[in-house]
């Protein structure tokens, strides 16, 4: 914070000025409350609006009361207020000196629309025969190859309606044994799916894995009959004999190492399965046998 | 082949009945379950085949290979129906011996039949095994009759009849009216009485009519595996469960939500599914009525959450799978804002089994509060590791003891852990506790999807805590703010406890945030997120302060809390322990007391199960002076 308060009390002038980079509720509350102290601020936004995700939302947890009825009024009052300066479709370039004393450099992205004019009616945005003039939503071309032609015909046999949208998933890790980006992307425009959502979905869930596996798939089974037969030993070991965390591929592309939560077959654990093989009742000195016999078959 | 009346149906069975050949003896090898198989069971079942073969048998002896026996621990297993012999972890070179000895001389083999561990009797008769004495197999007993994906098995062993009487006797008001009158309660663990579920699915306004009947077979407990086990040994009475379910609710369209990490199960539901199908038992106008049904399998993809209602929902849909608050139930409004009825695997079973033997007959089973029996998966240290089913009411100390055959070794029994990560631990002052779903509720725990994890005295319980907690930290979805952080804290506080750096104030704050989870959370997984807490807190509170006051870990869990020490009086030098020791931390001539490099030691305990003459001790790591 830029200025100083001379603490005797009575003297509640404020100096100097304040940066608030962001100007999501967050931003929006902060500027709010020190301009109303009495300071100057500079309001800083990457994107042409201010907001940012609360007015995306439709409710907000735990209360389920309506977002909009709770951001709106403060981005209203966040733009009148005298105390405030708005730099959207702004970024930081620089910054320089030291505490009490900033500099900051900025640039104002070049909008082609007077600010000061407009009432952000949106008509502009429709009736533009040029499309993405106006940044509303950044789209990547997705240039055709191998991946995405593969994750073609998967949408082909499995239906290009949301509800497949896992089972798509499924099919393309099963083909490339990960889920390359590509992939998502072709997912995301052929099913009408935000790509946020795509990826929201695709990183929640445990099967499925954003970077490439190795050649052989070590899991080990963390059920609790497991746990107390001593399966944490035997993944500690595996650990330690691949040289990788759980989770994590060795580095020549061998191996990777995963942790199940139950594979239901509680009358043999510990169990470790390697490609789809089970070896049951594995103890910290049998693992190493285990391991040796994939690495031999290459 | 389509199938237009129930008589037909009927007609159908008596004919088959025939097929399988009176004059034949049965081998029964279960092979379609996943333990099974693990267990090379395959193998066997094909000795037996080119055996056979072999002496030209193959036309006087059935080969049925079926799904879960039950008693995992004794796979692969062989019973010889005519001589009334079980077998027990038979391997392929014993096979020519099992035919000529007994088969066709109809002499026992000593050394393959089923020893009792406590008493080493041994016993020859199925029935007579002390695993299946206290047991009432309503639903698992099928298993021995049919192989998995043969729909003809499961029609000659009467199959399809309950729904055959459900459609024809019955309209649908009166088939709900019937399930009320058994008494049926969901069998995922809440315990929801399935009627009054099916009533509200029922009378829920459908803008277009449709309603949902869904299964839930998303069975993410660590430690039970009784939903696939029914799946994959006899699918088509969890289907025939959901025909007579959709029928009473007025449903033309069902789900069956599995696991991805049960391949078996989903290959077995969708030959089941088929074959429905073409036997006109699903699709349109079943059996000749107006009914009319499809089911869709949708795989799950490895979410703990997604067995939760609006999880599981919102999955099906292609989402997320995040719950939701549930303002409005899910029998309302549940999958596309449609009423959506969710029942579990063994709940459709059961539906299958009250329209066989009729409601009033199957309430006279179990408790008066919880009618029917459970299947439980009896794992951990146990004896007889397997799935049970036993009648609701049934004390813990009968499943343990009698039917588990108590804890190997001789050990001491510690706890047993019910209902999964949401449910608790039950000490042993507890035992005599009559399993329901109030009962198992009132000391803290609850039934859970029927995980029933066995522990002894070799098992931490503040690690038992830690395990869960971090399970459940991994599995949030990271919805609401109680569960997200306030679990993940829990897992912090636990951690520390484990690695000997707690307080005693540590204890308050795990309990106050127990109850704050209770009360705030989204979802019943936050909600009975401190439930493993809270229990072993209760019970077990002294193992938690010697890890704080002493930094002992009395179980010799903890890796930080303990260390191995040789007893040089008991230690006769026979080098069995440095053999073992994969670090090589041990040390010492033969003969003479060895020595333990406390350095290198990784405490992996292999010297400790190694040694003979319980020489090597968990002692406490001394405290350093200064």
């Amino acid at each position: 914070m830029a200025a100083n308060n001379n603490g005797n009390g009575n003297g509640s002038k404020q100096i100097g000025s304040v940066m608030v980079v962001g100007a999501g509720i967050a931003g929006i509350q902060a500027s709010m409350d020190l301009a109303e102290s009495g300071f100057k601020v500079h309001l800083i936004e990457q994107s042409p609006s201010i907001g940012g995700a609360m007015t995306q939302l439709d409710k907000t947890f735990p209360t389920n009361d309506c977002s909009m009825c709770i951001v709106s009024p403060k981005l209203v009052e966040a733009s009148r207020h005298t105390n405030i300066e708005l730099h959207t479709y702004s970024e930081v370039q620089e910054i320089s000196g030291s505490a009490g004393r900033f500099s900051v450099r900025i640039r104002e992205k070049a909008r082609s629309v007077d600010a000061e004019k407009c009432t952000g009616c949106g008509t502009c945005v429709a009736t533009c025969p040029v499309r993405q003039v106006v940044r509303v939503q950044e789209r990547f071309p997705l240039v055709e190859n191998e991946i995405t032609r593969q994750t073609d015909q998967i949408i082909a046999s499995c239906g290009a309606s949301r509800e497949s949208l896992i089972m798509i998933l499924q099919e393309t890790t099963a083909a490339f044994n990960y889920l390359p980006e590509d992939a998502l992307r072709t997912i995301s425009a052929r099913l009408e799916i935000p790509f946020s959502e795509v990826y929201g979905t695709a990183s929640f869930y445990k099967g499925f894995s954003l970077e490439p596996k190795g050649k052989h798939i070590v899991q080990v089974c963390l059920g609790t009959a497991c746990h107390v037969r001593g399966a944490p030993l035997v993944l500690e070991e595996l650990e330690r004999l691949l040289g990788i965390p759980d989770g994590k591929t060795t580095d020549d592309g061998l191996f990777t190492l995963e942790t199940v939560n139950c594979l239901g077959a509680c009358a043999l654990g510990p169990i470790v399965v390697v490609d789809g093989e089970y070896h049951g009742n594995m103890t910290m000195g049998k693992v190493a046998k285990v391991v040796d016999t994939y690495a031999k078959k290459d | 082949m389509k199938l237009n009346s129930a008589k037909e149906l009927a007609d159908y069975r008596v004919s088959l009945a025939d097929d399988g050949g009176p004059g034949k003896s049965q081998i029964i090898i279960s092979t379609d379950a996943t333990c099974c198989i693990l267990q090379g069971s395959k193998q066997v079942a094909e000795s037996f085949r080119a055996e056979l073969e072999k002496r030209g048998l193959a036309d006087q002896v059935a080969l049925r290979l079926t799904g879960c026996l039950g008693f995992c621990e004794i796979e692969p297993m062989v019973i010889l129906k005519d001589r009334d012999v079980l077998y027990q972890k038979v391997k392929p070179e014993d096979v020519p011996e099992i035919i000529d000895q007994t088969l066709l001389a109809g002499a026992p083999i000593e050394r393959l039949l089923y020893k009792d561990p406590q008493s080493k009797t041994r016993f020859a008769s199925p029935a007579a095994l002390p695993f299946y004495q206290k047991q009432n197999r309503l639903i698992l007993g099928m298993n021995d009759l049919i192989e998995p994906i043969s729909i003809e098995d499961y029609i000659r062993a009467g199959g399809y009849s309950s729904l055959a009487r459900a459609l024809s006797e019955y309209e649908p008001e009166a088939v709900i009216a019937e399930v009320e009158t058994s008494g049926l309660r969901g069998r995922g663990g809440g315990g929801f009485p399935t009627a009054r579920k099916w009533t509200s699915g029922r009378k829920a306004e459908s803008e277009d009519g449709i309603r949902y009947v869904i299964c839930n077979a998303d069975e993410g407990d660590p430690g039970a595996y009784m939903d696939r086990s029914v799946l994959e040994g006899n699918p088509h009475i969890v289907i025939e469960g959901m025909i007579i379910g959709a029928y009473a609710v007025g449903s033309t369209q069902g789900y069956v939500y599995v696991r991805a990490e049960y391949p078996l199960a989903v290959a077995h539901l969708n030959v089941a599914l088929k074959q429905a199908e073409e036997y006109g038992l699903l699709g349109e106008r079943i059996l000749g009525s107006g009914h009319s049904f499809r089911i869709k399998v949708v795989k799950g993809a490895g979410a703990f959450v997604c067995g939760e209602s609006t999880a599981l929902m919102a999955s099906i849909e292609g989402r997320v799978g995040r719950p939701r608050a549930k303002y409005v139930h899910t029998v309302e409004k549940g999958l596309h804002d449609r009423p959506s009825v969710l029942n579990n695997v063994e709940t459709w079973a059961n539906v299958t089994r009250i329209f066989a033997m009729g409601a009033a007959e199957y309430r006279k089973i179990g408790t008066e509060g919880s009618p029917g029996t459970k299947i439980f998966s009896l794992v951990g240290k146990i004896n007889n590791t397997g799935l049970v089913e036993v009648p609701m009411g049934i004390t813990l100390k009968e499943i343990i003891f009698d039917i588990g055959g108590g804890i190997p070794l001789n050990r001491k029994f510690k706890a047993v852990q019910t209902g999964g990560p949401s449910g608790g631990c039950i000490p042993d002052s507890l035992l005599d506790l009559p399993v329901d779903y109030d009962e198992l509720t009132k000391v803290g725990s609850m039934m859970g999807s029927g995980g029933m994890i066995v522990m002894d005295e070799d098992t931490c319980m503040v690690d038992v805590a830690r395990y869960f907690t971090q399970f459940l930290k991994g599995e949030s979805c990271g919805k609401c703010v109680p569960c997200r952080e306030g679990v993940k804290r829990m897992s912090e506080i636990l951690e520390r406890i484990c690695a000997g750096e707690g307080h005693l104030e540590d204890l308050d704050i795990l309990e106050e945030m127990g109850e704050y989870l209770k009360d705030s959370a989204l979802c019943a997984l936050g909600s009975t997120a401190a439930n493993p807490v809270l229990t072993t807190l209760k019970y077990f509170r002294h193992e938690y302060e010697s890890h704080i006051s002493e930094h002992y870990c009395p179980s010799g869990v903890c890796k930080k809390l303990f260390r191995f020490e040789i007893d040089p009086e008991a230690c006769t030098g026979c080098m069995a322990c440095a053999k073992k020791c994969p670090v090589e931390a041990i040390t010492g001539e033969r003969k003479a007391p060895h020595r333990i490099d406390q350095e290198k030691c990784i405490k992996c305990g292999e010297c400790y199960k190694a040694c003979r003459f319980d020489a090597i001790r968990k002692a406490r790591v001394p405290v350093a002076v200064g």
